[in-house]
């Protein structure tokens, strides 16, 4: 499948373009990864890493496939597990789990968007608390980079500038929750210094 | 859209799509804008580590369709049953016998 069709398919099927995916795939990683001292789990992780740097890629554009997509995936999860395990090596009392947030933060990503500090935490808990309907949408446009034509259709929105405008609703309502915080913990901050 | 929702796009049009070259002069005119850029920008980073987490359950959920446990099929149970009675027959017979 060339890369736009992958692209275009991700974006308007992702469920299954990836069961698809994980079906070709995830048995070639398992196999790979329980012949080099990994257990089940550890595969399952490792391709789940993979998947999420995969999909960023081919949403974003920046994917460059020169072979089927099950071997690219296959090629970084062999690299992901090698360099597992010579993290593993280095510090044998640690768990693959550990690593998960230094996978999240080295995923190729708009250099806007990916998460550089624990503020972006703070603001998960109020995207958690915005209500299902308000985050489905803001999710789906912001990391899944669904059309807005999509988008309205999905959520049943009339039209895509009425989608538009609910988008910065919602978008208006994460950042009152968030600033109020931020205004708070500045006032401690200030107080308790 | 209301004027609050246009500052929103515009400022979202900065940091997505197409940033402006004179930024750094509406900032000085705009004496809020740099400080709702940057609250803006940890917005996105929210929404990115929340859109991350709900890839990784649906991918979760795409493993526990493809490899969860199944329940025995029906000709596996019988398999399981017969193998079972097979084993207490020998039994019997072995006790008979002596």
């Amino acid at each position: 499948m060339p890369d736009l069709a992958l692209q275009e398919a991700l974006l308007t099927n992702r469920e299954r373009v990836l069961t698809q995916l994980y079906q070709q795939t995830f048995p070639l990683v398992r196999r790979h990864v329980l012949r080099h001292s990994g257990s089940s789990q550890d595969a399952q992780d490792i391709f789940h890493d993979a998947l999420v740097i995969f999909y960023e890629k081919a949403v974003h554009g920046s994917l460059t496939l020169t072979a089927a997509p099950s071997t690219y995936l296959v090629s970084i999860c062999r690299n992901l597990w090698h360099r597992e395990l010579a993290r593993r090596s280095r510090q044998p009392s640690t768990t693959l789990e550990e690593e998960h947030t230094d996978f999240a933060e080295s995923a190729p990503a708009d250099s806007e968007t990916a998460p550089t500090t624990s503020q972006a935490e703070l603001v998960l808990d109020y995207v958690e608390n915005l209500g299902a309907k308000c985050k489905s949408l803001l999710v789906s446009f912001y990391y899944f980079k669904e059309p807005l034509e999509q988008i309205a259709a999905t959520h049943h929105y009339s039209s895509v500038r009425s989608a538009t405008v609910q988008k910065f609703k919602c978008l208006e309502r994460l950042r009152t929750a968030v600033r109020k915080v931020a205004a708070t913990v500045f006032f401690y901050e200030n107080h308790a210094a | 859209m209301r004027p609050e929702l246009e500052r929103l796009q515009r400022i979202e049009d900065h940091l997505l799509h197409q940033p402006a070259a004179d930024w750094y002069v509406q900032e000085l005119v705009d004496a809020d804008l740099a400080a709702d850029t940057d609250l803006q920008r940890q917005l996105y980073q929210g929404l990115y580590v929340a859109g991350q987490q709900q890839l990784r359950r649906e991918l979760a959920v795409i493993h526990q369709q493809l490899y969860g446990t199944k329940r025995p099929s029906r000709i596996a149970q019988c398999k399981a049953l017969l193998s079972a009675l097979r084993y207490q027959l020998r039994c019997y017979f072995f006790l008979a016998k002596r």
